[in-house]
């Protein structure tokens, strides 16, 4: 035979098409056939023309009558097949109700809060987004620097600001300034009402931040004098069913004007971090600023950027256009950020509202996860777990022609529809708890989850994931086995397989541990700060502001004075009012609520000169008394008497900063503040104005007695009939204004509300964490002891006592309880002792709260486990080793 | 006979079939009808025929034995079916009528 015809085969393409497109059942006669001849064709030709030959041919075998059908003969099959799965699924889901029950209560929990709190994390995210040029939207702050540091972070810049980057900076294409106006009380008809959420805006406002306007002009009704554009429910609130455009409001106090309604906009929603319900013409205010002073650092400015502007770039350009204005001999930087980051970036002070926290967006996103993993293990460990049931099962399918692809589809599919029903019930838990979420978190995230097409695609894509994460290893595991050792019965379950739910339970455990002892971390510290002792006294002390100076009905300032004067007096009179001050920042404000004097200072004779921040207060005579402060030495000031004008009462922190501990020479010293001098007279002891979280501020009390937040010491045993005077008394002296009296004490509460409501966020899904985790152990529990039922049997009868038994049982999961401490104990001590240092004071850490946790966690793994184990050891051993 | 129709090509390979008797697979039918037509055939037009013929009722099949020259891979004999047969019978029959009927042609070597 030729060498040719030996070594010579047919194109390898073509037996490829053969037995790609042939139907299966012709292929090995053609491919035979088509080979025979390819070797006939060898004897008479080149072997070159023989594969032509046979490339030939197989083209001219695809032919409809050869060729497959194109998958009908398949899809049939495996419908037959996927029938069958699904009938085999749901008879075993429907007889182990169990273990049904818990991998879909644990998964429709784990699903609903995860996505629960998705949803809030993205409602977080959301902030300042839904303006149609949001990408090209930046503010313009204030940065202070001493010696290249960064001293001071102001969110507001000046009016002049604004401009000059408009008109030098090319990449701005329009900007718009704003500022928050104080409380104002406003008068409509018969109506007084106090308006907290006015804003001034130019007619460039609502051109960055497009509003939908409702009613009026939206290019003039911002642009002219004493024009005010209200939201929608603030226009009803006011006017009812009146039309609003052309009506005038009268600003009492603190303002003096009267505006005309010009326009009508949607409501503001709360995902902003500028709300407002009133926006008032800046034309309106020109007299009151001054808008061409560099210093006056009170506004907000906004600039629209080109697009693809970006705006780091654009700092160092924009602070050299100011600096040709004013020299801030380089102590002054401009930033230029995004709108949209501020409510979850920012770190200026006197923003205009509470922001978000990024910390705890990230805490929140943490926990939900750890929720859903949680509640995917259960299921991977039940699934594994209960093989052997299904191990004969598996056998069987493999003797009879399964591979082990149809394997994997077939526990896929039950893994789907246990996650599918999860789902179905998670989506009926996250409808009806959603108004309770809603109120844990305090926003109105969204209304409705059933006909929110987002949370449904998120569902519908958890379900899937969920489905191959937790679905996954399982059916690997099932689909493994080997038949012939199957149904020999000499089945066991693997070792890798027992250690791979070890390790599951212990990081369900290690996660459920970090949780709970974070929750408890957290309450402990909040309550630490609404407990502590403040340095003054906040019981039954009540707050009024009163108006300010009006000179539409006031002649004079000095009659302004002695009405205020003699409505003080009135109050005085009553036995139930023991205190009676005045100040300028009221106690238990947010942090920025207060002046701040950033320059040098120096106590003449005992310090040096130095640069800091000062923070400057302004009281009167009865506000040591008022509040209960004690002065540590010297003497309180008096208003009254013309030597006191240059006097000032300083704090603790404020000598300390400058190393002096014996308060008694600071007294009658010179205090050097920038280009001030006043004359220290005494010295008061620290208290803490704001929340904990920041420490004491170096504070000097300036002596002033026409400031307007009155402090109200109210006697325990009659305060209410002091309230009942005091009103009386603020109606006769001021019948326009309404009686809104605030307790000091609710201003420090609400200072801890954040903190408060994260904590009870983390509480609640903490709760849900560990009942999960619980869930699924109990599901292994049960099923270890029913497995081990027999050995429990033998054991016995051989003398074993219960209490062994359940030694036996509970040992195994104490364990692996233990190991889950070890990991999650450091990360709770890093972690927390981190999220602790946020707070200037602190608790220390609480080792003895994560022994409560894991003691906890302890005895509710010991009530799972110890309940199964019970029933297991009481088994009468004639019954259980009856078949042996 | 209306419902089966066989075509003049379908014809020849059944016939070709029941020539070769026990060795009737689609090579050998392949060349056996070469050699007779004195043309090269493709062996996708056989195997259309077969398959069709089998689906008809003509042909049965089943594996024969494997060869080495085949790759190992088995052949499949085909054999003619009772109802076969006779619808070759009838159409013989009826071309065998149809020459009677005629007219005689001009130069014919029969």
């Amino acid at each position: 035979m030729n060498k040719h015809i030996n070594d010579a085969k047919p194109p390898g393409w073509a037996l490829k098409l053969i037995r790609t497109f042939l139907r299966h059942e012709y292929v090995e006669e053609v491919e035979g056939d088509m080979e025979e001849r390819f070797r006939d064709d060898l004897e008479i030709y080149s072997s070159r023309k023989a594969r032509l030959i046979f490339a030939w041919q197989t083209i001219r075998l695809m032919r409809s009558a050869l060729l497959k059908k194109p998958g009908r003969h398949i899809r049939l099959n495996q419908y037959g097949m996927f029938k069958n799965h699904l009938k085999i699924s749901t008879r075993y889901l429907a007889k182990n109700k169990r273990f049904t029950f818990i991998n879909v209560l644990g998964l429709a929990i784990g699903l609903a809060s995860f996505l629960l709190i998705n949803e809030y994390i993205r409602f977080e995210k959301s902030y300042d987004n839904f303006f149609t040029d949001a990408d090209q939207l930046y503010r313009v702050s204030y940065l202070r620097l001493d010696n290249g540091e960064i001293k001071v972070k102001d969110a507001y810049s000046s009016y002049s600001v604004g401009e000059a980057l408009n008109d030098e900076l090319p990449e701005v294409l329009r900007h718009t300034v704003t500022k928050g106006l104080r409380p104002t009380v406003l008068k409509y008809g018969q109506k007084t009402f106090t308006e907290n959420n006015a804003v001034s805006a130019d007619s460039n406002f609502l051109h960055l931040f497009d509003y939908k306007v409702l009613k009026g002009n939206p290019r003039t009704m911002l642009s002219g004098p004493a024009s005010v554009v209200l939201t929608e429910s603030r226009a009803s609130t006011i006017f009812g069913e009146e039309d609003p455009i052309g009506k005038v409001i009268d600003a009492i106090t603190p303002y003096n004007f009267s505006y005309q309604v010009t326009g009508v906009i949607e409501d503001i929603p709360v995902n902003t971090h500028y709300r407002f319900d009133m926006l008032v013409s800046d034309k309106t205010l020109k007299d009151e600023d001054d808008y061409q002073n560099w210093s006056y650092n009170n506004y907000m400015v906004y600039l629209k950027l080109k697009k693809g502007a970006v705006a780091g770039e654009l700092n160092g350009k924009a602070t050299a256009i100011i600096e040709k204005y004013k020299e801030y001999h380089g102590n002054v930087r401009l930033d230029i950020h995004p709108v949209k980051d501020i409510y979850l970036h920012s770190d200026f002070s006197y923003e205009p509202q509470p922001l978000g926290s990024k910390q705890s967006v990230d805490f929140l996103m943490i926990i939900s996860v750890f929720i859903l993993v949680i509640a995917w293990v259960n299921y991977i460990n039940l699934s594994t777990a209960r093989s052997v049931e299904r191990a004969r099962e598996v056998g069987m399918r493999k003797v009879l022609g399964a591979v082990r692809k149809q394997l994997v589809a077939q526990f896929l599919l039950e893994t789907l529809l246990v996650n599918f029903l999860g789902a179905l019930i998670a989506l009926s838990i996250a409808e009806l708890f959603l108004p309770s979420f809603n109120q844990l978190v305090e926003k109105q995230i969204i209304g409705h989850v059933w006909n929110h097409p987002p949370f449904l695609i998120r569902l519908t894509i958890f379900w899937l994931l969920g489905s191959i994460a937790s679905g996954f290893y399982p059916a690997l595991i099932l689909s493994g086995f080997h038949p012939i050792a199957i149904l020999k019965g000499k089945f066991k379950t693997s070792g890798s397989g027992a250690t791979l739910r070890k390790g599951l339970v212990i990081v369900q455990f290690a996660a459920s541990l970090i949780l709970i002892a974070t929750t408890f971390i957290i309450y402990q510290q909040v309550n630490y700060m609404q407990g502590r002792d403040l340095g003054i006294s906040i019981d039954k002390v009540i707050s009024v502001q009163v108006p300010a100076f009006n000179s539409n009905t006031d002649q004079a300032i000095d009659t302004y004075h002695k009405r205020i004067k003699s409505f003080k007096a009135s109050l005085n009179t009553h036995s139930a009012i023991i205190g009676l001050g005045a100040t300028s920042n009221l106690p238990g404000g947010i942090s920025d609520d207060i002046n701040v004097w950033n320059t040098t200072y120096q106590i003449a004779g005992h310090s040096e000169k130095q640069r800091g921040a000062t923070f400057v207060q302004m009281n009167d005579n009865g506000f040591l008394k008022a509040m209960d402060l004690q002065l540590r030495a010297g003497r309180n000031f008096n208003t009254e008497s013309a030597s006191d004008s240059n006097a000032v009462l300083v704090n603790e922190a404020f000598l300390k900063r400058s190393d002096i501990y014996d308060y008694t020479q600071a007294v009658n010293s010179k205090l050097l503040l920038g280009g001030n001098q006043f004359n220290i007279v005494g010295v008061v002891n620290d208290f803490n104005r704001t929340s904990l979280k920041q420490g004491i501020e170096p504070t000097m009390y300036l002596p002033r007695s026409h400031v307007r937040n009155l402090v109200i010491k109210l006697n325990d045993a009659n305060y209410l009939a002091g309230i009942e005077h005091l009103k009386q008394k603020w109606s006769s002296f001021f019948p326009d204004l309404p009686f809104e009296p605030v307790f000091i004490d609710d201003r420090f509460l609400a200072l801890y509300k954040q903190d408060r409501q994260f904590g009870n966020i983390f509480s609640v899904f903490s709760i849900l964490a560990i009942s999960i985790a619980i869930l699924g152990l109990y599901g292994l529990a049960s099923f270890y002891s029913m497995q081990r039922s027999k050995e429990v049997g033998v054991r016995k009868v051989l003398g074993a006592s219960k209490l062994q038994i359940s030694y036996l049982f509970c040992k195994n999961f104490f364990q692996l309880i233990g190991l889950s401490a070890i990991i999650g104990l450091p990360i709770v001590y890093f972690s927390m002792d981190r999220w602790l240092n946020n707070y200037a004071y602190r608790i220390d850490f609480p080792w003895w709260l994560l022994v409560i946790s894991l003691l906890i966690i302890l005895l509710f793994a010991f009530f799972a486990i110890g309940y199964q184990t019970q029933k297991v050891a009481s088994l009468d051993p004639a019954k259980t080793l009856k078949y042996e | 006979m209306k419902k089966n129709r066989l075509g003049e090509f379908q014809e020849l390979i059944l016939m070709t079939v029941v020539v070769l008797q026990g060795d009737a697979y689609g090579n050998e039918i392949q060349r056996n009808l070469e050699e007779r037509l004195k043309e090269r055939l493709s062996m996708g037009a056989i195997q259309t025929a077969l398959k069709r013929m089998e689906d008809k009722g003509f042909l049965t099949s089943q594996w024969g034995a494997p060869t080495k020259k085949r790759g190992g891979k088995r052949k499949r004999i085909y054999t003619a079916t009772t109802y076969a047969h006779q619808v070759l019978r009838e159409m013989r029959d009826i071309r065998a009528q149809l020459w009677l009927a005629m007219p005689k042609l001009g130069t014919s070597n029969a």
